[in-house]
């Protein structure tokens, strides 16, 4: 319910859309109330009778009409809320994931932003317009049938609010296991086909084609059970609030029998269930709506490390890194990846980090972006902590080619632009040509414009790895970390690439990462990570 | 049925004859059945529902994973994965919905009409008459419907495809500083969903409206003729009069389900449209002979075989011919981009060759089923996929039979252990996708575990090395000599690894064999 809140509170900019869509319904509510009054009036009395036929043929174009918009503003409304939500989703996404995803699947985020989401739309459609509308109705069935008959009124009221009010109530309770278990189980099958499709290489490779279709098989059937079940107490709900329908019209009947005066009675009765005819069953997936509020609101708001100071420093002008005396370890339960060390890069210097894996060397790059914080110690960026800085000020600064950097299924120029959205036609062939991958491109038919697929799938591994490189040499950040810039290249575009560097990047830092150095490089300094430290190699 | 019978107990009740209770017994029981007709349909239509999604998506499964990974270089397997996930769940409505409601919104209406026609034939005959325009309503907004839905799923597509492939690289935009300006993007991607969703709407709610408009329509007729008699102290009958006003929404009804259940349809047979554009399942390879490939000793035989991944950026291959005499190795060697990979994707059976032949011990590997080449084949790739689950299952995939000594044993053997002994849970820790949690070497070793792990005859190796350190590339290359003694194998690399085989080497230079060295 508290998550379901949160949602509320995100579509306070939409009251306007929202509201307006509920105020056409209630409009449309009562054209089609007044209509099916007068009907009955025009058969039953004769007061009604003079004025009646002018106004239904005003009353008869405008429900249509208001029904038409009715539809259309809730569903305008309802949309744009559920864009706010995306949005809002993927905002909340982004804060936490510097660092990527880390535990958390894709295809499970995937389906929280299109399925839990999408379930977010009966709140409003279907339980909360129609619940205004039996909020009115009940008072103008109260009021207009007790004129007639109290006893009669007591008996309809009570019967409307079982079918507008209890049953959905009720089924809300009952199905809130099963609601849960839709948003849960659908995820659970949409991670098992991305896995077997995203995988399909290994899939084929080690003849995996029949586990995976089981797998996917088995949890289709969990899905179907989930949806098995809503369906089901669905439809129970719905023929009980047919029921309290039917039992309305029974006790008007026995009571017309008496009092032939009060038929009207029966008109307003038919009119009044139409719109509440879909409480009961949106009662049902109530529950599957606060469950994926939940789904929803717990995957946006995963903190990331590191979170901004409450009143971040400005940048200081100066680009020169220090650690010092820095201690980390990942996990508490891990052994520590640094311990004390201090290292000193200056701006505008070229260092090289050395060390086999496992000895730190990302891990510098990621304490230096701030994708984690060390346990003690400091690191400064231009005599500044950086722990005071906002992390987005910060990454401005520094630009940084990871082993996971990632190719999106885009074109190669959408791909580079992504390091700096203002850079020139001329920029993007320079980084190309420094990357030595332009003449590659060039020979393409669409150039720029070609598509690079699936995490570059258009591309072999060492032409994905050098549009990565471009994309990181385009970067205007004054500090560049490159960690293992070569690895999947061949010998000759290594060294090529390597003899580039000292000559492109001049003016700015470069903090190269890698197993072992080809000997063209140009180094101002080389450090030796081992045992937590940093230790100065010759060079 | 049992609409009829009440009105027939309000047509008595109303003739003021007092309580009929035979009648009013007959209304409640024809009410219980009513509601427990109600809940069987429901069941009935979702077993056919579900029963029809389980068959087409496991259609659709069985065509993906027959084309097989080629398929990825052209589409993204989100878009894939959004066609069997979100599509088949959309046509749900054509078998739950649509038939039992085309059955219902034909038997209720004519039975209530003819009841009315019965009772008073002008009123039946306006509620024809009105309900002759529904259909007629329907047909034309129907027209708009299924090509607006179209656009709607592509949309949808590439809403999702978008998003999963940046929360992918989300990393990526976060540290570039872009993440702002992708949620920009996605707002669009959304707004564009929702512009698309209300067109279809549009459409769909102008049938609705059709419907309330012919609806209305009837209901004033109706109470106008029953008004003007009531007026003139002509009116024959008031029950009669008031079953008709009532009767009119309740002919409505199904019709109103029907136009509901005919948009599903429209909407369904959109979705639908994706499905028949997934690859075709491949005619069965007839049982040749040819299959049962000897498992030990496999010469392998590339002859003239030429290659295109897309006709515009010409031949990945170009007449590659060599050999690999059995249980020898040779080194694959050129840049990147050289045609190395899909070498070694065509041993795979990723893909076929455009011309030329390439044979296991003669035999032609087209005739090998795709279960028969990956029994015989084991691959370390570039950039192999993990998946979120322990390092042991990820290890595991390659054979799941196998016992936990051997998946430890491969894992030693790929230098797995060496890393993995630091972490709390030793083998059992659990990675993320991608594997998250681990650098690219540690990555590129739990894919060499697995080939130790499937112990095939054909050893295929794509720069098995590449994200190693000299230590662990020295030991993991110890690892492999081993593992490729008297295994066929192929290793395409670039780098030192070349030089710690002493084996023979093939030259390729965009997409040609410009040479080869050495012995055989």
């Amino acid at each position: 319910m508290t998550a379901l809140r949160r949602i509320f509170g995100l579509w306070r900019g939409r009251w306007l859309a929202l509201g307006f869509g509920l105020l056409v319904s209630l409009a449309a509510l009562l054209v089609a109330t007044a209509m099916m009054t007068l009907s009955g009036a025009m058969v039953v009395s004769t007061g009604a009778m003079v004025a009646a036929p002018p106004l239904m043929r005003l009353l008869g174009p405008a429900r249509v009409v208001l029904r038409y918009f009715e539809r259309l503003a809730t569903h305008d409304a309802m949309f744009r809320a559920l864009a706010d939500v995306r949005v809002w989703f993927f905002r909340g996404l982004a804060r936490g994931a510097a660092g990527g995803i880390g535990y958390r699947r894709s295809a499970d985020l995937l389906a929280r932003l299109v399925n839990d989401v999408d379930a977010l739309d009966g709140v409003y459609l279907r339980i909360l317009i129609p619940l205004a509308h039996a909020a009115i109705l009940l008072p103008v069935l109260l009021w207009q049938i007790g004129r007639g008959n109290i006893l009669l009124a007591l008996v309809a009221a009570a019967l409307f609010a079982v079918a507008a009010f209890y049953l959905p109530y009720r089924a809300a309770l009952v199905a809130r296991s099963a609601g849960m278990r839709l948003g849960i189980t659908i995820s659970a099958l949409r991670v098992a086909v991305f896995d077997t499709l995203h995988g399909l290489r290994e899939v084929r490779a080690f003849a995996a084609e029949g586990r995976m279709l089981a797998l996917i098989q088995s949890r289709e059937a969990a899905l179907f059970a989930a949806q098995h079940e809503v369906s089901g107490r669905a439809a129970v709900a719905q023929a009980g609030a047919l029921l309290c329908g039917q039992a309305m019209m029974l006790a008007v009947i026995v009571t017309v029998s008496f009092d032939p005066a009060i038929a009207v009675a029966a008109f307003l009765a038919v009119a009044a269930f139409e719109p509440i005819a879909g409480l009961a069953r949106a009662g049902v997936l109530a529950g599957h709506a606060a469950a994926s509020a939940e789904r929803v609101i717990a995957a946006a708001e995963t903190p990331g490390a590191g979170p901004d100071p409450a009143t971040p420093v400005t940048l200081p002008r100066g680009s020169a890194l220090r650690f010092e005396g820095v201690q980390f370890r990942w996990q508490a339960d891990r052994p520590d990846v640094f311990d004390g060390m201090t290292l000193d890069v200056p701006s505008g210097s070229r260092v090289a980090l050395l060390g086999p894996s496992g000895s730190g060397k990302s891990t510098l790059a990621a304490l230096a972006l701030r994708l984690a914080a060390p346990q003690s110690g400091r690191i400064l960026l231009g005599g500044t902590d950086i722990a005071t800085l906002a992390a987005g000020d910060l990454r401005q600064r520094i630009t940084y080619l990871s082993q996971a950097t990632h190719l999106f299924d885009d074109t190669i120029r959408a791909n580079l632009l992504l390091a700096r959205p203002e850079a020139a036609e001329e920029d993007l062939w320079a980084a190309l040509e420094a990357a030595r991958i332009a003449d590659t491109v060039h020979s393409l038919p669409d150039g720029l414009e070609t598509w690079v697929g699936e995490a570059g799938a258009r591309f072999s591994g060492g032409q994905g790895r050098r549009l990565a490189l471009a994309r990181t040499l385009l970067s205007a950040a004054p500090i560049l970390i490159l960690d293992e810039p070569c690895a999947g290249l061949d010998a000759d575009t290594e060294r090529a690439f390597l003899q580039t560097l000292n000559e492109t990047a001049v003016g700015r830092t470069v903090i190269l990462i890698a197993h072992r150095l080809t000997g063209v490089e140009r180094f101002d300094r080389i450090w030796r990570l081992s045992e937590g430290r940093a230790a100065a190699a010759a060079g | 049925m049992q609409r009829r019978r009440c009105r027939r107990v309000l047509g008595a009740a109303l003739a003021g004859r007092g309580l009929p209770y035979a009648a009013l017994g007959g209304f409640l029981a024809a009410a219980l059945v009513q509601a427990g007709c109600a809940i069987l349909v429901e069941r009935f239509a979702f077993d056919a529902g579900a029963a029809a999604r389980r068959r087409l998506r496991g259609d659709a499964m069985a065509r993906l994973l027959a084309a097989g990974p080629a398929m990825l270089r052209g589409a993204h397997s989100g878009a894939l994965a959004a066609v069997v996930i979100d599509r088949i769940e959309a046509v749900d409505g054509l078998f739950a919905r649509w038939l039992p409601a085309a059955v219902v919104a034909f038997v209720v209406p004519v039975a209530v009409a003819a009841v009315a026609l019965a009772l008073d034939p002008i009123a039946g005959l306006i509620l024809i008459g009105a309900g002759l325009l529904v259909p007629a309503a329907m047909a034309l907004s129907g027209l708009g419907a299924a090509a607006a839905a179209r656009g709607q799923f592509a949309a949808m597509a590439r809403l999702q495809t978008r998003f999963l492939d940046r929360v992918s690289g989300i990393a990526t935009i976060v540290l570039a500083g872009r993440a702002e300006a992708e949620a920009q993007a996605l707002a669009r991607a959304a707004d564009e969903l929702r512009r698309r969703t209300m067109r279809v709407l549009r459409v769909a709610f102008l049938s609705s409206a059709g419907l309330d408009c012919a609806a209305a329509i009837a209901l004033i007729a109706i109470a106008v003729r029953y008004g003007g008699q009531y007026a003139a102290g002509t009116l024959a009958s008031l029950p009669v009069a008031l079953f008709m006003v009532l009767a009119t929404p309740q002919f409505f009804a199904p019709l109103r389900a029907f136009a509901a259940a005919y948009q599903e349809r429209m909407h369904a047979i959109a979705a639908a449209e994706a499905l028949v554009d997934l690859p075709a399942l491949p005619p069965e390879t007839p049982p040749l002979e040819v299959r049962t490939v000897s498992a030990h000793g496999i010469t392998i035989d590339f002859r003239d075989v030429s290659l295109s991944w897309d006709a515009t950026r010409g031949k990945a291959l170009d007449g590659v011919t060599f050999r690999i005499p059995a249980g020898q190795v040779v080194i694959l060697a050129g840049p990147s981009g050289s045609g190395k990979t899909s070498i070694i994707e065509i041993l795979l059976g990723f893909v076929r060759p455009d011309a030329g032949r390439v044979t296991f011990n003669g035999a032609d590997i087209a005739t090998l089923v795709p279960q028969a080449l990956a029994r015989l084949t084991a691959w370390v790739g570039q950039r192999p996929v993990l998946f979120a689950a322990s390092i042991a299952e990820n290890i595991r995939f390659a054979k799941p039979e196998a016992s936990d000594d051997e998946v430890e044993t491969a894992a030693e053997a790929a230098r797995v252990v060496d890393f993995a002994i630091l972490l709390p849970q030793g083998l059992d820790t659990v990675i993320g996708e991608g594997g998250y949690g681990l650098s690219g070497g540690q990555a590129q070793r739990i894919a060499i575990a697995r080939a130790f792990l499937k112990d095939a005859p054909i050893l295929l190796l794509d720069e098995p090395t590449a994200h190693l350190d000299p230590v662990t590339e020295a030991d993991v290359l110890d690892s492999l000599k081993r593992l490729c003694l008297g295994r066929t194998t192929l290793l395409a690399s670039h780098a030192t690894a070349a030089h710690a085989f002493s084996a023979r080497r093939v030259d390729l230079r965009g997409g040609r064999v410009v040479g080869t060295r050495g012995t055989a």
